[in-house]
């Protein structure tokens, strides 16, 4: 299926606001744009200050200066948590023919050390009080530039163009470790996201959005921020997630772009105290990252409020397909958007098109096979509508329901560290309530066991290993940690060359 | 507001029966020395909805730190109980 235009879409919005969905080959492009635009407008809110788009070309411009002063040249770092300063130091990354590379926050020095030599950095913007996380780049990469979010260049310098086929941004494919694959996206690439993200409804530009989910997750550097001030509209970064319903009474957002989890948490919410907690101005819930349940857009519904599944990669630049009907089709994520192919073949989907990424950085496969279609690695189906269903993976990574990804082995191998342990295994599972949660369970070793028994004969080995465990696991950050952990007495069912067939609860 | 710890540990057993993601015989056999994580199996997002429906529910405002600065029911309470004073 060639996906040539957004025509499909047309229905789905007023004649003015379709014809003003302009295409542009690059973020610089488009960015040049908006000051033409909206220059006076308020782009950015954060920490109670409010920013025009001027204002925040005026500190882009002040990174730029410094990059040009120090002849910084190649791929620079970010390392911020979700700030007016990140958002600023991103659009001055790529209006300036640089590369971004959006690092986690919650990286450790290691991890930053290790992604600063991986992707040559040449320089490195830090929030002023994350300097702990700096230390190894200090000691052995001295020549690597450190730039604190709040410096000033002596001199301003403006932007510059870029083409389609430039490099933009290095994005990691979990958002959350360091150790995930690292796409490389085109100014083009990331354009087509941008802007196949405002089809489907009616009202898209001059809106308030709220930032809630991290700039380092493409959902929320493509469909929040760029797409907010493509549109004209004021993006309000929630600085603390457990802030964001405070947040939304003081800015009464009418536009929310949410993983799954968070709308469904802020259903229970609006349950448990009897009102819409996401308040009276908000109109759409941008819904996403990982399967979205049919029964949140009937709930919404209620309340007002339209919840538009939708379907994207971080390898497709975020968005694949929306689905602009979601009550006559809740289970679907949508229609594809323009400038694509699609196929399905022995029933996993695969993809072509301008949203697709350049490359895996430092992998030695790209996720394409010989024909150029990229493996996505999920299972799908088209309806005679054209309508797009996702019904299973077959990679091993799970994602979870708030749109994180974990690999099963990354965390197993902090378990399979204590010498307690011989085999363990992370999966998805189900709990009592139908809650998907993450679970451990671990085969001992024998031989370890019987040494601390005979070591300790009033010593419970059971106990003192399912200790450990819990130790290991709480040391994990949240989103690896398990929520059950069972020691078996049995080992694993194994494949004939002995490696562990692995569960697959959920699949 | 005055209540006392046994309360706060009914009012806060409601709130994880009504997060959903927590069984009821758990909710209700947990008591000050339950891992949220471990024995109640709460999620980053379970958790997230306790925090915030404890803010709504006590009329208080945990500032300066993350759901993860807890660990144990007791550590909700004291921080409730700090906030009520």
């Amino acid at each position: 299926m060639i996906i040539e235009n957004n025509e499909r879409f047309r229905t789905y919005t007023s004649p003015e606001v379709f014809e003003k969905l302009k295409e542009y080959r690059s973020v610089s492009e488009m960015w040049k744009h908006c000051l033409s635009e909206y220059a006076d407008r308020p782009a950015i809110g954060d920490d109670g200050k409010l920013f025009t788009f001027a204002q925040t070309e005026e500190r882009a411009a002040q990174f730029r200066g410094i990059f040009s002063s120090n002849g910084i040249s190649g791929n620079i770092g970010l390392l911020m948590p979700n700030s007016f300063e990140l958002a600023a130091a991103f659009l001055a990354v790529s209006t300036s023919g640089n590369t971004a590379v959006v690092l986690p926050a919650q990286l450790d020095a290691v991890s930053v050390f290790g992604c600063s030599m991986k992707f040559g950095l040449k320089a490195l913007i830090y929030m002023p009080g994350m300097e702990d996380k700096l230390s190894l780049i200090k000691e052995k990469a001295p020549a690597l530039l450190l730039i604190p979010a709040d410096a000033s260049a002596d001199n301003a310098s403006s932007s510059v163009d870029a083409d389609a086929d430039d490099s933009c941004v290095i994005m990691f494919t979990g958002g959350t470790t360091g150790k995930s694959k690292a796409v490389l996206l085109s100014h083009g690439a990331v354009m087509q996201g941008v802007v196949n993200g405002c089809y489907g409804y009616e009202e898209v530009f001059y809106q308030r959005y709220l930032l809630v989910l991290p700039l380092s997750h493409i959902f929320g550097l493509v469909r929040n921020l760029l797409t907010s001030l493509y549109t004209g509209s004021t993006i309000y970064i929630c600085r603390n997630t457990k802030d964001m319903f405070r947040d939304i009474e003081q800015y009464r957002p009418t536009i929310l772009v949410l993983v799954p989890a968070l709308a469904e948490m802020a259903l229970m919410l609006s349950k448990k105290f009897g009102k819409n907690m996401l308040g009276e101005d908000m109109k759409y819930i941008i819904c996403g990252a990982a399967a979205v349940a049919p029964y949140l857009a009937e709930e919404y519904a209620k309340l007002g409020i339209t919840l538009f599944p939708g379907y994207g990669l971080t390898e497709t630049a975020n968005l694949v397909s929306g689905n602009p009907e979601p009550l006559k089709k809740p289970d679907s994520v949508g229609i594809p958007y323009a400038h694509q192919e699609l196929r399905i073949e022995n029933g996993e989907l695969l993809i072509k098109g301008a949203n697709m990424m350049k490359d895996y950085v430092g992998e030695e496969t790209d996720g394409r096979d010989n024909d150029g279609w990229f493996h996505t690695g999920d299972l799908a189906r088209f309806d005679d509508d054209g309508f797009l269903y996702i019904t299973g993976r077959i990679k091993e990574l799970i994602v979870l329901s708030n749109g994180e990804n974990v690999s099963p082995a990354e965390v197993e191998a902090h378990f399979n560290e204590l010498a307690l342990v011989q085999d363990s295994q992370v999966f998805e599972d189900v709990n009592e309530n139908g809650v998907h949660i993450l679970a451990l369970e671990v085969v001992p070793r024998a031989t370890e066991m019987a040494a601390l028994k005979a070591k300790d004969p009033s010593a419970d080995a059971a106990e003192v290993l399912m200790s450990e465990l819990t130790r290991i696991n709480r040391s994990l950050p949240s989103f690896q940690r398990v929520s059950r952990i069972v020691i078996r007495d049995t080992d694993f069912e194994r494949t004939p060359s002995m490696k562990i067939v692995r569960y697959h609860k959920c699949s | 507001m005055q209540l006392t710890r046994a309360e706060i540990l009914e009012r806060l057993k409601e709130i994880l029966i009504s997060s959903d993601a927590v069984p009821p015989e758990i909710c209700d056999a947990c008591n000050e020395d339950s891992d949220l994580f471990t024995d109640i199996g709460l999620s980053s997002i379970g958790m997230l909805y306790v925090v915030i429906a404890i803010e709504e529910a006590f009329h208080v405002r945990f500032t300066g730190m993350g759901v993860s600065d807890f660990r144990t029911v007791r550590d909700v309470i004291n921080h409730i109980e700090e906030h009520l004073s």
